[in-house]
């Protein structure tokens, strides 16, 4: 039984297609010549092997899911949890430009092109980003512009800048944008000093300027097929890469991340909690979890120091950008943090909302892991407890949860500007709710506090 | 800059920015062009004067095994 995958449907180079649960691509006759040179110039074995583009093997012809235009089938290596542009911090974000500039890059120093430069090209596997799709590189021709200026510009230029510069919660028009921020948007957007920056003024600002100039024109066709040496192009390239890399954003103090330095731990409890997750966790045994409201990641480490690929989702980019920065620093495989809203999280995107999938099409996963975050879902946004059982028994089979009563001070503070309306937020109403989707497998108190950490398995 | 923005100020329409895009690149392109080459013919000169002392060596940016270590850290 073979599906396609509706990610890669546009592309009349190849497609993927899943057969027996794994990913495959096919690559069309039309793309037979990049191909080959792909692989007989030398540029697919530099780039796999520094592991920036993701590796493949050719396999049986025969799997081809449509043999009259099949060329070749090819295995990538496979990939775990897809994460998409608006998910990544700012720093993720920038290496997954940086890389995909260095490919565009190398490729030309070998005789091709990069002709696709999206941001949905990148993955982040083992902690760094790698270029995914084979079929984006094509042979460059002597004179010849860069065909994925515009869309790199779009994908990734615009929303580094507008998060940059603006806000960094620009990030979400990623998601309302699934071809990149236009540019005349960004370009609106953007404060008036960034048009003193020579890069964002001239791959912004006049780009913008220039694609309103020629829209509602006949252009001819020696007007566009200009000649561009391939000096210019790399220089082109190298300013796009100076342009990215000035770009950075200050450190970010968002709620919370000074979290773990002010909060209801001691050294001793927080160790204590750190000692219990990890017990649970070896229960369970789980191939993949997702970690809910993971802050930096302090316990989703639990799992993914034991080799178990984890997601470790958060709302904010700040904490997030902090755990990037300790999975690069430690060079950490199995970690991957991602921003995500639990209260809206990811939908599905794209053409018959088939491009993108939401964040529950990418489960479910073995474990979910809710630690000090049930607070936040039933008193700060109003959401009952059953609706939160129901959801989390949605993303996976074992569920391990920290239950954080009204007497805790994290829960006082949020009940302090509020009507108490939760007479059923106590630790009897919590076992009825999630009693409904789960069997209470263990529950301990978690030392130094009034809260109990339980292990839940889906009924 | 000023002059270039008004140059290219127009109204705004429905959006095939494919040939906006790439007119746009041709002139960027030019100019950082025209800035290279600029770059090697003083170096030649430097170089022509300054035989003796040894090349600056320049590191690549884009070192393919590498994305962006250094700055992360905020």
């Amino acid at each position: 039984m073979q599906e396609n995958v509706r990610a890669s449907f546009r592309d009349p180079s190849g497609f993927m297609f899943k057969h027996k649960g794994v990913f495959y691509r096919q690559i069309n006759q039309a793309y037979k010549d990049d191909y080959d040179l792909l692989m007989s110039s030398g540029l697919y074995e530099q780039l796999s092997k520094s592991k920036t583009l993701l590796a493949h093997e050719e396999q049986d012809l025969a799997l081809a899911p449509k043999p009259e235009a099949a060329y070749k089938v090819i295995k990538p290596r496979q990939l775990g949890f897809i994460s998409y542009p608006y998910e990544w911090c700012f720093n993720q974000y920038k290496d997954a430009a940086i890389l995909t500039l260095a490919i565009a890059r190398r490729a030309l120093e070998f005789g091709m092109s990069l002709k696709d430069a999206s941001a949905y090209n990148i993955q982040f596997l083992e902690g760094r980003p790698v270029f995914i799709d084979t079929l984006s590189f094509e042979r460059y021709q002597e004179g010849s512009p860069w065909v994925a200026y515009r869309q790199f510009c779009q994908h990734f230029l615009a929303p580094l800048a507008l998060m940059a510069k603006k806000d960094i919660r620009l990030l979400g028009l990623m998601r309302q944008y699934i071809d990149g921020i236009p540019l005349d948007l960004a370009a609106a957007l953007l404060p008036g000093s960034t048009k003193m920056n020579f890069g964002l003024a001239s791959h912004i600002h006049l780009h913008a300027r220039s694609q309103q100039k020629y829209a509602d024109r006949e252009v001819s066709q020696s007007e566009v097929k200009g000649k561009i040496s391939k000096e210019a192009q790399l220089a082109l390239l190298d300013s796009l890469l100076n342009t990215v890399r000035g770009l950075k954003v200050k450190t970010i103090t968002t709620e919370w991340a000074d979290y773990y330095q002010d909060n209801n731990y001691t050294q001793s409890s927080f160790e204590a909690k750190r000692a219990l997750v990890s017990d649970f966790i070896r229960q369970v045994n789980p191939k993949t979890v997702w970690d809910l409201g993971a802050n930096t990641g302090e316990f989703s480490r639990c799992a993914s120091d034991l080799d178990i690929p984890t997601v470790a989702f958060d709302i904010d980019p700040g904490a997030v950008q902090q755990n990037y920065a300790v999975v690069k620093e430690g060079k950490e495989k199995f970690m991957l943090p991602l921003v995500m809203d639990l209260t809206n999280p990811s939908p599905a995107i794209g053409w018959h909302n088939e491009e993108r999938d939401s964040m529950r099409e990418r489960g479910p996963v073995d474990l979910v892991m809710a630690l000090a975050l049930i607070h936040h879902m039933a008193i700060a946004n109003n959401v009952p407890l059953r609706e939160v059982a129901r959801s989390f028994a949605d993303f996976g089979e074992y569920l391990i949860i920290e239950f954080v009563p009204k007497q805790d001070s994290q829960v006082e503070r949020l009940l302090s500007s509020r009507l108490d309306i939760f007479p059923d937020y106590n630790p009897e109403g919590f076992r009825q709710a999630f009693s409904e989707y789960y069997s209470i497998l263990d529950e301990k108190p978690v030392q130094g506090s009034a809260r109990t950490m339980y292990l839940l398995k889906r009924k | 800059m000023n002059q270039l923005f008004n140059i290219l100020s127009a109204q705004r329409e429905y959006l095939d920015p494919g040939s906006g895009s790439m007119i746009i690149q041709m002139v960027i392109a030019a100019v950082l062009g025209l800035g290279v080459a600029i770059r090697v013919f003083w170096k030649n000169i430097k170089g022509f004067f300054n035989r003796n002392k040894q090349a600056e060596i320049e590191l690549d940016p884009t070192a393919i095994d590498e994305t962006d270590e250094s700055e992360t850290r905020e």
